[in-house]
């Protein structure tokens, strides 16, 4: 999400028009050369946070696109319970024996306490199980978001009112407990109860269940804009001349809704990781010898008393990920569309 | 002694699987006092407990030095007891908590040193019996109360042992009703026909048995058995608010959350050897997870000050630091317990002995031990049997001992043999996250040996009940059993015994060996203790060479309370702190 795509500039163009026609200073920029895009993307490169924080996050996706390559070079993996041939590694009490929960050059971030498997390898492919699952989440909730909100807000009527109610329906819906109870019937479905359920069908699941609880948010937002973009002169215009309303749709509102759908996207994503995570602490989303990021977490709460490390580098991973990716949001959006800018 | 049930382990939560929770030593127990050494099962003293004289049986029961009246003692567990019925009991916290409130003809009284002595309860003494323990004879004592004022007869004790035969009473011990005359035919007290082999006679009762029973009396003590008002039963309704005859009584119940006990005015010390009575008030709370109630007494905050755990043990994540803290080690009760925690094999589904026998030689005990907190909560187990149950006797076949991480040649091997490579099996555990890390420890290992796992986490709640299915699709799964008096008999009967087949009954690996079963019945009928605990120890072996079973490991417990309370025991009788014996520090 970071440089503004050659679809996303087009439609910057149009914001811009608007946002000018209804303020009175069209004020001209330095060089006819520059497209708005071009202009995005320069002043985002003068943001340092901006930069630094995208590094951090092309950083993450990185090294959970290569955890697997990670690994090999390191020599270890994350599902080998190291202890189990070497006993001497956990204390009697089944912490990691050496200091810093177990920390040594062969064990970068230590050994996880009880099972002891490698914590660095664990982590990358944790970060890489919640990351992917997260992210997946974000694009089909977006996607699922934008289509019912902006064909609600433009269509109007009737079938606003039915959209809207619906969206009223699933926010009041109590999702977690919807979850606890439909995630095992889902797997019924496609699992016989003598087989091991596959990951692949637990985190698809999972992206399915969070995207269908978290698209009305993003739809009702997206509505409201719709409702008040629909009557605007440029919209008019575009009517008048006998535009097509798919045309309308994609080249005259969608680009006006680029920064809502941005910044909420931005903010969903880092949701999402840990709403994966507390659904695997219900039993129901990725569980155990499946890394997770989140389950990470969960379980170094319970031994931070006697084992920091092992809750220090997942989560200050996860401290870091979700600030940086958060304010890289709000650097994408002041660069987007700067006179927001506090 | 012990009791601790079957479904002791619903409680823990875990269960093997399990988790969490145990530990073990000590205050008071095992007497080992600041050091970081565990107690250890092997070695420890076997739970025998003798039969007390008619002195023994009479009240009041001794004081504890220093003891003082007065005040409230509260309890964090992990959830409400199913069952308050007696005759519906078998689960040992249900047991343990109605200690107060509940009498039987015969109990377990705790000397000052721990030991603990089989007494007559509501009885005069523990029973005389004739033609070899066929027939047995208990007097009532003078001065028993209900909690209305009303004396307790002979005719409620009558009651007492007919209503086990009305249908309503489905879960609570069956060996009474197995064992007296004319049993099986009769169908409870309510349409009016009472049970011949219960015999009144003034304020004697007489029990005709269809077997020689020696230990009659020790079944009696379990609380399964325990005095209920022939006036005030309300059949199914009893089982949510039963009627007192102790030292206190329930004063309000909230279903889910809470239970609360207050004094029973009515209650004569003199009639009671075994209870005292200092607080005013017993507080249970119910809904902690281990590790919350674990934080909770390790801060030691307001009323957690006067709390004592019924069953929740200090959390496996917390073990490390309360047992290596001094101050905080001293709030602790260790005990060794006469549970064994294992997994069946169930022998419909996996019918070649070869690959149940490399099961076992496969088992990563060490490593589940180690997930389990490490040998301060537990050891290894080998046998059905534990060490301290008396019968025991030492046996490794499975190479555990050398091995105890697992021997997956060996078990490849025979399963090769078997022309069973790729085996499938279905391992069901309770919901937990200790016991989701021992089911990684047991894929891998099992899977290394050739086996293909499938692993299957089922809610605590209805565990047990889905594993006590005959037709229960799973080949493996978590379970444990303490016996319900000191003998053998109560472990190999109940769980290995193909005549204790059935939906819900606790023979969950469904064994049915003509030779085992004869071997069971054999042991059963030797008088002599010695001979029979020889026979008890043959038949755990007979039992283990057919591989219907992994032995995982005998627990060994740390109960943690709050600063305040004062003689923190444990009640071998029933495997749990002695509530009645607790006081509250001024």
């Amino acid at each position: 999400m970071t440089p503004p795509t050659p679809s996303a500039a087009a439609p910057l163009e149009l914001t811009d028009e608007s946002v000018e026609k209804s303020t009175t200073s069209p004020s001209p920029k330095g060089s006819e050369s520059r497209s708005p895009g071009r202009l995005a993307w320069n002043r985002f490169k003068r943001d340092r946070t901006g930069v630094i924080s995208a590094c951090i996050v092309i950083f993450f996706f990185a090294i959970a696109l290569a955890a697997p390559l990670i690994a090999k070079v390191y020599g270890k993996d994350p599902y080998t319970t190291y202890a189990s041939q070497r006993p001497e590694l956990l204390n009697a009490f089944a912490y990691p024996a050496g200091p810093n929960g177990g920390m040594s050059s062969e064990f970068w971030f230590g050994i996880e306490p009880q099972l002891g498997r490698d914590v660095f390898t664990f982590l990358l492919y944790g970060i890489r199980t919640s990351l992917g699952i997260a992210l997946a989440a974000t694009l089909l909730t977006t996607l699922l978001g934008v289509v019912v909100g902006v064909t609600a807000g433009y269509l109007g009527g009737k079938t606003d009112y039915l959209v809207g109610r619906f969206i009223d329906i699933l926010l009041s819906f109590p999702s977690t407990l919807f979850f606890i109870a439909f995630m095992p019937v889902i797997y019924g479905l496609f699992v016989a109860p003598d087989d091991n359920i596959p990951t692949w069908l637990r985190a698809a699941a999972l992206i399915i269940v969070l995207s269908a609880f978290g698209w009305a948010s993003i739809a009702r937002l997206l509505r409201g804009q719709v409702l008040g973009l629909r009557e605007r002169e440029f919209v008019e215009a575009a009517k008048v001349t006998g535009a097509s309303p798919q045309r309308i749709v994609f080249k005259e509102l969608l680009p006006n809704l680029w920064t809502p759908i941005i910044i909420q996207s931005t903010l969903m994503l880092p949701a999402f990781v840990t709403a994966e995570a507390g659904l695997a602490f219900l039993g129901v989303g990725i569980i155990d010898p499946t890394p997770d990021w989140g389950v990470m977490i969960q379980r170094g709460a319970q031994f931070y008393t006697e084992d920091f490390t092992f809750m220090l580098f997942p989560g200050l991973a996860m401290v870091i990920f979700v600030l940086a990716f958060n304010l890289l949001g709000d650097s994408v959006r002041d660069a987007l569309d700067p006179k927001s800018k506090r | 002694m012990s009791f601790s049930r079957r479904n002791f382990m619903i409680a823990t939560g875990v269960v093997a699987a399990s988790s969490t929770v145990l530990t073990a030593c000590g205050g008071s127990g095992g007497g080992s006092s600041s050091g970081g050494d565990a107690p250890k099962v092997t070695g420890s003293k076997t739970m025998d407990i003798p039969v007390g004289t008619k002195a023994d049986s009479t009240g009041p029961a001794p004081e504890v030095a220093g003891a003082t009246k007065g005040g409230t003692i509260y309890s964090l567990e992990q959830f409400d007891m199913d069952h308050l019925d007696p005759a519906q009991i078998y689960v040992s916290t249900e047991g343990a908590i109605t200690v107060p409130i509940m009498r039987g003809l015969t109990g377990y009284k705790i000397d000052e040193k721990g030991g603990v002595t089989l007494v007559g309860d509501a009885a005069t003494d523990a029973g005389t019996s004739k033609d070899g323990g066929k027939t047995w004879s208990f007097t009532l004592k003078d001065g028993l109360k209900w909690e209305d004022g009303s004396a307790v007869t002979t005719d409620d004790v009558r009651h007492t042992f007919e209503r086990l035969f009305a249908s309503f009473i489905t879960e609570g011990p069956r060996y009474v009703q197995q064992w007296l005359e004319g049993g099986e035919k009769y169908k409870g007290p309510y349409d009016g026909k009472s049970l011949s082999s219960v015999e009144v006679d003034g304020k004697t009762v007489t029990f005709r048995l269809n077997e020689p029973r020696g230990d009659f009396n020790y079944t009696l003590a379990m609380r399964g058995y325990a005095l209920v008002p022939k006036k005030h039963d309300t059949k199914e309704k009893y089982d949510k608010r039963p009627f007192s005859c102790g030292p206190y009584k329930i004063a309000s119940r909230s279903i889910g959350k809470s239970l609360t006990y207050t004094r029973n005015p009515h209650w004569d010390p003199k009639t009671d050897a075994i209870r005292n009575n200092y607080p005013d008030k017993y507080v249970f709370e119910f809904g902690f997870q281990p590790l919350a109630a674990t934080d909770r007494y390790i801060a030691d905050k307001g009323n957690d000050q006067y709390a004592v755990p019924i069953f929740n043990e200090v959390a496996a994540e917390r073990i490390a630091q309360v047992l290596t803290n001094a101050t905080l080690k001293k709030r602790v009760l260790t005990q060794v317990d006469t549970v064994t925690y294992y997994w069946p094999i169930n022998t419909t589904r996996i019918k070649d002995v070869k690959v149940r026998q490399a099961i076992n030689w496969a088992w990563p005990h060490q490593q589940l031990q180690t997930i389990r907190g490490g040998a301060s909560t537990s050891e290894i187990a080998t046998t059905i049997l534990s060490p301290v149950t008396p019968g025991y006797e030492k046996f490794d076949l499975y190479g555990t001992t050398k091995k105890p991480g697992g021997d997956p040649a060996k078990a490849k091997a025979l399963l090769k043999e078997a022309g069973k490579v790729g085996q499938k099996l279905v391992i069901a555990y309770q919901q937990s996250d200790n016991a989701v890390k021992q089911a990684v420890a047991i894929k891998n290992a099992l899977e290394a040996a050739g086996f293909t796992v499938v692993n299957k986490q089922i809610d605590k709640s209805t565990f047990y009940t889905q594993i006590g299915k005959i037709d229960n699709g799973y080949d493996l799964f978590a379970a444990g059993w303490s016996p319900d008096w000191p003998n053998g008999y109560s472990v190999f009967y109940p769980c290995w015994s193909g005549e204790n087949i059935g939906d819900g009954r606790s023979n969950y690996a469904q064994l049915d060996d003509t030779s085992v079963n004869k071997a069971i019945n054999t042991a059963a009928t030797i008088t002599d203790s010695e001979k029979a605990n020889k026979a008890w120890g043959a038949v755990d072996r007979q039992v283990m060479e057919l591989a219907p079973v992994v032995p995982d490991y005998h627990s060994i417990r740390n109960w943690m309370y709050g600063s305040k309370v004062g003689n923190v025991v444990y009640d071998a009788g029933n495997t749990c702190v002695a509530l009645c014996k607790v006081y509250v520090k001024k």
